[in-house]
C-alpha cells in the first residue's frame, strides 16, 4: 500500500522520461559534438557548432524570428482585448459558442490553415484579384513569402491563447469595481485604463507569453507563408537537419531557440511578480 | 456596438481561410477560383484516386487512436496517484508531464530525429507513437486531473469498505465517475495528434507520412485542387471532432485553465 502512489504515477513518468527527457538531453549533448562525414563524433567535445551561429546570416534570422514573434504577440494582444471584453459581457450560451469558434483554428492542422491563407494572400490569390478587379491597385500586393504572411498566419493560428486567459480574467472581474468608478464620475476610457487593464494585466501577460513561445517554435506556418525568402529559426533548423544533414548544427540552433524562449519567459514572469508586489505595496499604503 | 462589429470582423478573420478552402473545393475547373454558379465534386473523386491520400489518412487515424488511448490510460492512473496521495517531488512530476507545452516543438523534433535514429526506429510507426504520446500528455493529464478532483473520495472508501478490492473500485467506481474527463482527454489528444506537424515532419521517413505531412509535401511540390478537396475533408473532420469534444465537456476544462 505504501508503494501504491508510486505505482500509479510511475508508468507515465517512465514514458515521459524515456520519450521526452532522454531525447532532449541527448540533443543538448549532440550540439557539443562535431559533425563529420561519417556521422557525429561523440568522442570530441567542442563549441564549434555554437561558434558557427555567431555569424551575420544566422544572427539576422534569429533577429527576424524574435521581431516577428514579438510583433505577432503585440498585435494579438491589441486584437484580443476588445473581443474578450465583448464576449465576457454576453450570456453563458453565447460565450461558449463564440469561444468554440475562436478555438477552431487552433485545432485544425497548421498546414491546412496556411494553405487557406495562401489561397487568399498569393499574388494571384483572392485578395489581389478582388482588389485589381475593383481597380484599387495595379500591381499585386506582396502579402506572402515575407514577414507579413508569417504574421497574418500566426496572429490567426495563436489568437486563442491570448483570448482565453483574458476572457477568464475579465469574466471573473468584480463588476462592482467598474460601477463604483463610474458612479464616482470616471469616464469609460479612464475606467478601462485605471481599473480593468491593471486588474487583467497578469492574465494578458500569461497569454502573451504562451503566444510568444508558440510563435518562436512554429514551423509549418512560417515555412509555407514565409518560406525561403523570409526564413525563421525553425525553418533554418529543418533545412540544416534534413537537407544538409548536419544534426549537431541543427541541435545547436534548437538550443539557442530554447534558451532565448526560456530566458524571455522567466524574465517576464519576474517582471510580473515585481509588478504585483508593487501594486500590493502601494495598495496597503 | 463597436465591440460587437469588431467581434464579428474577428470571427470572419478566424473562419475565412477555412471557409474559402471548403468553398473552393467544389470548383469544376483546375484553377484556384471560387466557383459561383457551377459546383462539382470532381476534386473529391481525384482525392480518393490519389494513392497516398488514403494511406496517410489511415496512418494518421491509427497513430492518433493508439497514442491517444495510451496517453489517456497512463494519464488516468497518474492523475489518480496525484489526486489521492501525497507524493514526494509532486511539482517535479507535474512539471515532467507538462514539459512538452513549454519546450518549443522544433527543439523536440530535432531531438526526436536523433533519438529514433539512435535506437534504430527511424521511419517506423512506433517512433511516431512514442513522440505523439508525449506530445498529447499535457492535454490528457490536465483534462483527466480536473475531472478526477471532482470525484468524492468517500465513494471509493465506501466501495472498499463493502469489500471491493482497490482494482475493482478503480474500475467500477472511479473510472465511470470520471469517464467524461477521460473521454474528453482522449478526444482532445486525438485532435492534437491528428493535426501535429512540427515534430512529425522531422521524424517521418518516406514510408510513414501522416496526412498533414503528405499535404505539406504536396504543397511544396505541385498544387492542384485535389489538395483543396483533401483539406476541406480534414476541416470537416476537425469540426466534427471539436463539436464532439465540446459535447463531452472537454473544452470547458481548457477554458477554465
Amino acid at each position: 500500500m505504501r508503494w501504491a502512489p508510486v505505482l500509479f504515477v510511475a508508468p507515465l513518468a517512465v514514458v515521459m522520461a524515456l520519450g521526452f527527457v532522454v531525447p532532449s538531453v541527448q540533443s543538448v549533448l549532440n550540439s557539443f559534438h562535431p559533425n563529420t562525414p561519417s556521422g557525429i563524433d561523440g568522442a570530441i567535445w567542442t563549441l564549434e557548432n555554437y561558434g558557427k551561429l555567431v555569424d551575420s546570416f544566422y544572427v539576422g534570422i534569429l533577429g527576424r524570428t524574435l521581431r516577428v514573434s514579438l510583433t505577432i504577440s503585440a498585435i494579438t494582444a491589441v486584437l484580443a482585448y476588445p473581443v474578450a471584453i465583448y464576449i465576457a459581457g454576453l450570456s453563458g450560451r453565447a460565450q461558449a459558442l463564440f469561444l468554440l469558434v475562436y478555438m477552431t483554428p487552433w485545432l485544425v492542422n497548421a498546414v491546412v490553415k496556411a494553405f487557406g491563407w495562401a489561397l487568399l494572400l498569393a499574388s494571384n490569390g483572392i485578395i489581389n484579384r478582388w482588389l485589381r478587379a475593383a481597380e484599387v491597385i495595379d500591381v499585386p500586393l506582396r502579402l506572402m513569402f515575407n514577414e507579413t504572411g508569417i504574421m497574418i498566419g500566426l496572429v490567426h493560428g495563436h489568437f486563442v491563447f491570448v483570448l482565453l486567459p483574458l476572457w477568464a480574467a475579465l469574466s471573473g472581474l468584480d463588476s462592482n469595481l467598474r460601477w463604483a468608478a463610474a458612479n464616482l464620475g470616471a469616464r469609460p476610457w479612464s475606467i478601462f485604463w485605471r481599473i480593468t487593464l491593471p486588474l487583467t494585466l497578469p492574465a494578458l501577460l500569461a497569454g502573451v507569453i504562451i503566444n510568444f513561445t508558440l510563435n518562436m517554435a512554429a514551423f509549418a506556418t512560417p515555412a509555407l507563408l514565409g518560406g525561403a525568402r523570409a526564413p525563421v529559426v525553425s525553418y533554418l533548423a529543418y533545412e540544416t537537419v534534413l537537407v544538409d544533414l548536419n544534426w549537431p548544427l541543427g541541435a545547436a540552433m534548437a538550443m539557442v531557440l530554447l534558451a532565448i524562449t526560456l530566458a524571455l519567459v522567466l524574465l517576464s514572469q519576474w517582471v510580473a511578480a515585481r509588478g504585483k508586489r508593487r501594486v500590493m505595496f502601494e495598495g496597503t499604503r | 456596438m463597436i465591440l460587437r462589429v469588431f467581434n464579428w470582423l474577428m470571427i470572419v478573420f478566424m473562419l475565412a481561410p477555412l471557409a474559402l478552402i471548403v468553398w473552393m473545393s467544389f470548383t469544376p475547373t483546375a484553377m484556384f477560383r471560387l466557383p459561383v454558379d457551377n459546383f462539382s465534386l470532381r476534386w473529391y473523386r481525384e482525392a480518393f484516386n490519389y494513392p497516398g491520400f488514403l494511406n496517410s489518412f489511415l496512418l494518421s487515424a491509427r497513430l492518433a487512436l493508439i497514442s491517444g488511448l495510451l496517453s489517456s490510460a497512463l494519464a488516468f492512473f497518474a492523475a489518480y496517484g496525484l489526486v489521492r496521495y501525497r507524493i514526494p517531488g509532486r511539482a517535479a512530476r507535474e512539471g515532467l508531464f507538462m514539459a512538452p507545452l513549454l519546450i518549443p516543438a522544433v527543439v523536440f523534433g530535432v531531438a526526436m530525429l536523433q533519438f529514433v535514429n539512435g535506437i534504430g526506429l527511424y521511419n517506423s510507426f512506433w517512433a511516431l507513437v512514442i513522440a505523439h504520446t508525449t506530445i498529447v500528455t499535457p492535454y490528457t493529464i490536465r483534462t483527466i486531473h480536473a475531472q478526477l478532483r471532482a470525484v468524492p473520495e468517500e465513494l471509493e472508501l465506501a466501495a472498499m469498505n463493502l469489500g471491493a478490492s482497490h482494482a475493482a473500485t478503480l474500475w467500477r467506481i472511479t473510472l465511470p465517475l470520471c469517464r467524461r474527463g477521460v473521454l474528453a482527454g482522449f478526444l482532445l489528444s486525438f485532435i492534437i495528434s491528428f493535426a501535429e506537424v512540427t515534430v512529425t515532419i522531422f521524424m517521418t521517413g518516406p514510408a510513414y507520412q501522416t496526412l498533414p505531412i503528405r499535404i505539406y509535401n504536396y504543397l511544396t511540390d505541385q498544387v492542384d485542387p485535389t489538395v483543396v478537396a483533401i483539406s476541406a475533408m480534414l476541416i470537416g473532420l476537425s469540426l466534427a471532432l471539436i463539436v464532439l469534444l465540446d459535447r463531452a465537456g472537454g473544452l470547458k476544462t481548457l477554458r477554465r485553465k
